[in-house]
């Protein structure tokens, strides 16, 4: 059914620029998770986040082929509820995240409950429920938002319905991870505004997002701290400011040129989170603003790339979650970045495909799959069906 | 098409914004590169004592003590609550509160629990598992006041913020780049970096200052200065025949033990950085110029105009006090302190003679004093210099000078025409006292003036002003002095003439004058003229140079050389 034309070489240019990324991040998690102290266990390898990740790299790329190869519009809702995977997915990552908030099920790591820790055998695999559950709003708002087109401007009907769903989601999420639920809102904000719908519906939730985000705030005196460390980095260096100050040494230590690969000195101790939120910063470090530049000038290849497939595709679900998925990593991919270079404060948000992390590299990888999908299937002829 | 529309708006938005985040990288990885690599490599650091700063008797006027903080390392730390309340009785801070620091702690090699602990405290809060104790440096000034101008201070990170501290900085730091070996955060060895070098302590400094002599300074300038309510004061005692700074105090003045609440205008040295127009203290200067250029005989009359005197190109000219002076020698004009004496002498020097001998005794640039923050004063060209130049500037108007650059000058007469360079450093010692850098400058060659004219303004017409003319006050029972009085209107700020209820009270003062040991300068800015105390040179100033004076040589023992003649009386 799906029949590659000669011409359309966009999916191999997004499956490379996105390989690069992880290879570079695997280079990188390598690097900064390197460790003086103690020896490998090659019997218990898996607890370490370094051999972990080049066991993801190629399981990435395996998922990323997989999920490529599955019709995106087998996603759509149009044909019914119950006939797309969407709904399933949704209702099961809402039932993940209730389960995590037992303590029966998941351990409390950095004080937060966000893995679950499944024995299997030898190795424990940890799972985020929360990166599972962005993607699933992402997905059933796309479809939600196709099946019902011009529909969506009506607001106690579908609006409303949409916004519950979303705010179920990130509820449940807002307790155990602020930032990853303020990430969801704000995505599933932007894929509204996409949809269409009328921007005064959407001022009215604007004093529930407000009071959400005090609360959030008055609950949480690290929270705070944080926040005004930000605006204050230098008074705090020694405490709530330590990770942002060392980030900035990180980068600004490596210099146009950088240390050289594997000699960076700040992932000794020094800055927290190397390997997974703040690994731009090692590559910063020992690959100086070359490295640093490369790695923005690839997520920016992947934008354009994203844009053309958008423009490419014929059907509005395949605009629609072409532009869902492409908005999600690069949003999340500039958020990393923009904490790491201290232009916002500190908020736990891995970089897509180049942090360490098995759940948030696979469910990219999977995505992006989707992607390469909608972009082989974009330069066919018009479907016979189309609206 | 409407949506994808949107789309692409919000995926352009996205690639402005990773482009600026690269314009941010390059800003951190260029622009700032080199701030961040020394605090990277600083963090890999032992930090080396930094050097004492002692007077010229050995007393320590700055120096760095250890002081120990107790600390935990909260990744390894895997039962907070026990740690807590095990350490808890030994540094008397609540468990709970111990608790809370371990686990808040953003940095995870790194809570900080006590600071300034003592030695029992440290040596069983280490025995603790995940306790450790970290010694860093503090540094102190046990002078307080009294030396704060010349020592100055550090900030947090013990880098000289000001005087001494930051003018020897860099020998005062010792070297910390020279360490040997990158650690991490748990203090375990990475590699070695340079096996060679080996850390240094900073180089101890001694100050030709006397803490004696500056105490008797700043006590008796301290009580004029608050007694007449003058906005500001300095005192600076030297010795002639080296430049070498004896006392320098400028009020009002700070603690720097205690630089958070100090009002940052009063960290300026005075001494150093205020010019202002010195008025007729300045006239020794310029008659010793006149007389060297032969332009003037010592027993030349020169006509004082009967205390009026006008004519084209340079306005007019008065006396201070409305004198009316008829013939006057160039002795009794310096006694009298005649203004149009002064302005007289200068028509006969003439522009280019005047202009040399004042740049020659030093005035329109730095005295190159060991301290920062000095200005130059301002001594125009001679090219921008009109009829009234080269009248006022012999008694002391248009030119602006600082209180150091006098006391170069009037060393320079005192020590018989030998040009010298203040100092304040005398020499540079190492942590085991030996002496490794003698800082005195080399010994002066040639003459600013002749030795003969030098001395005869010293010892006569200076001497003359002390026991019969303006410095009355001035007068030593055990010592002849010689001395000068200057009592400055201040300019008004919008040009417009002087102000008449605003003073610069100053008096220069030495002795003895046959061989002169110390001259004090003393000038005080702003006297309340409403306290009905005084205000000029002779009546504010004089008696606190003369009463450090006569401390200042008991202290140093000069031999009385008035003794006879008083006993003669």
């Amino acid at each position: 059914m799906v029949t590659r034309t000669k011409d359309n070489s966009l999916p191999d240019y997004i499956a490379m620029a996105v390989i690069i990324l992880m290879a570079i991040g695997t280079v990188f998690v390598f690097s900064a998770g390197s460790n003086i102290g103690r020896e490998l266990d090659l019997q218990r390898f898996y607890d370490f986040a370094v051999l972990r990740q080049i066991l993801f790299f190629p399981l990435a790329v395996i998922v990323m082929y997989i999920a490529s190869r599955f019709d995106y519009r087998r996603f759509r809702l149009a044909a019914g509820w119950l006939k797309s995977p969407v709904g399933y997915l949704l209702v099961f990552s809402i039932a993940l995240l209730i389960l995590v908030l037992f303590p029966q099920f998941a351990p409390e790591i950095n004080r937060a409950r966000r893995w679950f820790r499944i024995p299997a055998g030898p190795i424990t695999v940890s799972f985020q429920p929360s990166e599972l559950a962005k993607w699933a709003v992402i997905f059933f708002l796309t479809a939600f938002c196709d099946k019902f087109s011009a529909d969506i401007k009506l607001y106690w009907r579908r609006f409303i319905p949409a916004c519950l769903i979303i705010a179920v989601v990130v509820g449940l999420i807002i307790t155990e991870d602020f930032g990853t639920a303020a990430l969801i809102s704000l995505l599933a904000l932007l894929m509204l505004i996409i949809a269409g719908v009328k921007l005064w519906h959407i001022a009215t939730l604007l004093p529930f997002g407000a009071i959400a985000f005090f609360a959030a705030l008055i609950r949480s005196p690290a929270r705070k701290m944080r926040i005004i460390a930000f605006l204050n980095p230098e008074k705090w260096a020694d405490s709530a400011a330590y990770q942002a100050n060392q980030s900035l040494i990180a980068l600004g230590s490596g210099g146009l040129w950088g240390r050289g690969l594997g000699r960076g000195i700040c992932k000794y101790g020094h800055l927290p989170a190397d390997t997974t939120d703040f690994i731009f910063a090692i590559i910063g470090e020992e690959l100086g603003f070359v490295g640093t530049a490369a790695v923005i000038g690839l997520f920016i290849v992947f934008v354009w790339l994203g844009i053309l497939v958008v423009v490419r595709c014929r059907d509005r679900f395949g605009q629609l979650l072409a532009g869902g998925i492409v908005l999600t990593i690069a949003t999340q991919a500039a958020l990393n970045i923009g904490v790491v270079t201290v232009v916002l404060p500190t908020k736990g948000i891995p970089l897509p495909f180049v942090s360490a992390g098995g759940t948030s590299m696979l469910l990219s990888a999977a995505a992006v799959g989707v992607l390469i999908n909608i972009a082989k299937q974009s330069s066919k002829e018009p479907l016979e069906d189309n609206e | 098409m409407k949506s994808v529309r949107i789309i692409i708006f919000f995926l352009l938005l996205l690639i402005v914004a990773f482009l600026s985040l690269a314009g941010r990288c390059f800003y951190l990885q260029y622009s700032r590169s080199g701030h961040y690599y020394s605090a990277s490599t600083k963090q890999q650091l032992q930090k080396p004592q930094r050097g004492v700063i002692l007077d010229c008797r050995g007393r320590v006027l700055a120096a760095s003590n250890k002081i120990q903080t107790i600390f935990a390392e909260p990744r390894i730390i895997k039962d907070a609550k026990s740690i807590s309340t095990k350490l808890a009785p030994i540094v008397n801070i609540g468990a709970q509160e111990i608790c809370k620091l371990i686990t808040e702690s953003k940095n995870p090699g790194f809570a900080k629990i006590k600071l300034g602990a003592g030695a029992n405290q440290c040596s069983a809060a280490g025995k603790i598992y995940g306790i450790g104790v970290q010694s860093n440096w503090e540094r102190h000034y046990p002078m307080g006041p009294l030396t704060a101008h010349i020592v100055g201070f550090t900030s947090a990170d013990n880098q000289g913020l000001d005087g001494t501290e930051l003018q020897y900085n860099k020998e005062l730091s010792g070297s910390a780049g020279q360490n040997i070996f990158f650690a991490d955060a748990s203090r375990r060895p990475i590699r070695l970096k340079q096996q060679n070098s080996v850390l240094t302590d900073g180089v101890g400094i001694i100050l030709t200052l006397d803490t004696t002599i500056q105490q008797f300074a700043r006590a008796e300038l301290l009580n004029q200065y608050e007694s007449i309510g003058a906005e500001s004061a300095m005192a600076i005692v030297a010795e002639p025949e080296t430049g070498a700074i004896l006392a320098l105090v400028s009020l009002p003045d700070f603690d720097p033990n205690d630089i958070r609440s100090a009002d940052p205008n009063n960290f300026r040295n005075r001494a150093i950085s205020d010019q202002f127009e010195p008025g007729s203290i300045l006239k020794p200067i310029a008659a010793a110029i006149a007389i060297d250029a032969g332009v003037v005989g010592l027993d030349e009359k020169i006509f004082c105009e009967w205390g009026h005197y006008r004519g084209r190109g340079f306005g007019r000219i008065g006396e201070y006090g409305n004198h009316e002076f008829g013939d006057l020698t160039v002795r009794e004009i310096l006694v009298h302190s005649s203004n149009i004496g002064m302005a007289k002498i200068g028509q006969k020097l003439g522009k280019d003679k005047l202009y040399s001998g004042m740049k020659h005794f030093g005035f329109g640039k730095k005295t190159r004093v060991d301290l920062p923050g000095e200005v130059g004063g301002l001594l125009r060209p001679v090219q921008k210099w009109t009829g009234y130049s080269v009248t006022r500037i012999p008694f002391g108007q248009e030119i602006s000078v600082t209180a150091i650059q006098l006391v170069r000058a009037f060393c320079i007469l005192a020590n018989g025409g030998h040009p010298i360079r203040p100092f304040l450093v005398k020499a540079m010692v190492d942590n085991d006292g030996r002496i490794i850098k003698l800082k005195r400058p080399s010994p002066a060659v040639g003459f600013v003036i002749s030795p003969e004219v030098a001395q005869w303004i010293i010892t006569d017409a200076m001497v003359g002003v002390v026991n019969e003319g303006t410095g009355k006050r001035a007068k030593l029972e055990k010592w002849r002095v010689f001395g000068k009085t200057g009592t400055a209107n201040i300019a008004k700020s919008d040009g417009g003439g002087y102000d008449d209820d605003a003073y610069v009270a100053s008096f220069i003062a030495g002795a003895p004058a046959e061989e002169p040991a110390a001259i004090v300068l003393v000038s005080i800015r702003k006297p309340n003229i409403k306290l009905g105390k005084g205000y000029t040179g002779g009546t504010v100033a004089a008696p606190v140079a003369a009463a450090i004076l006569e401390k200042t040589l008991n202290y140093l023992g000069v031999p009385h050389n008035l003794s006879q003649n008083v006993a003669a009386f």
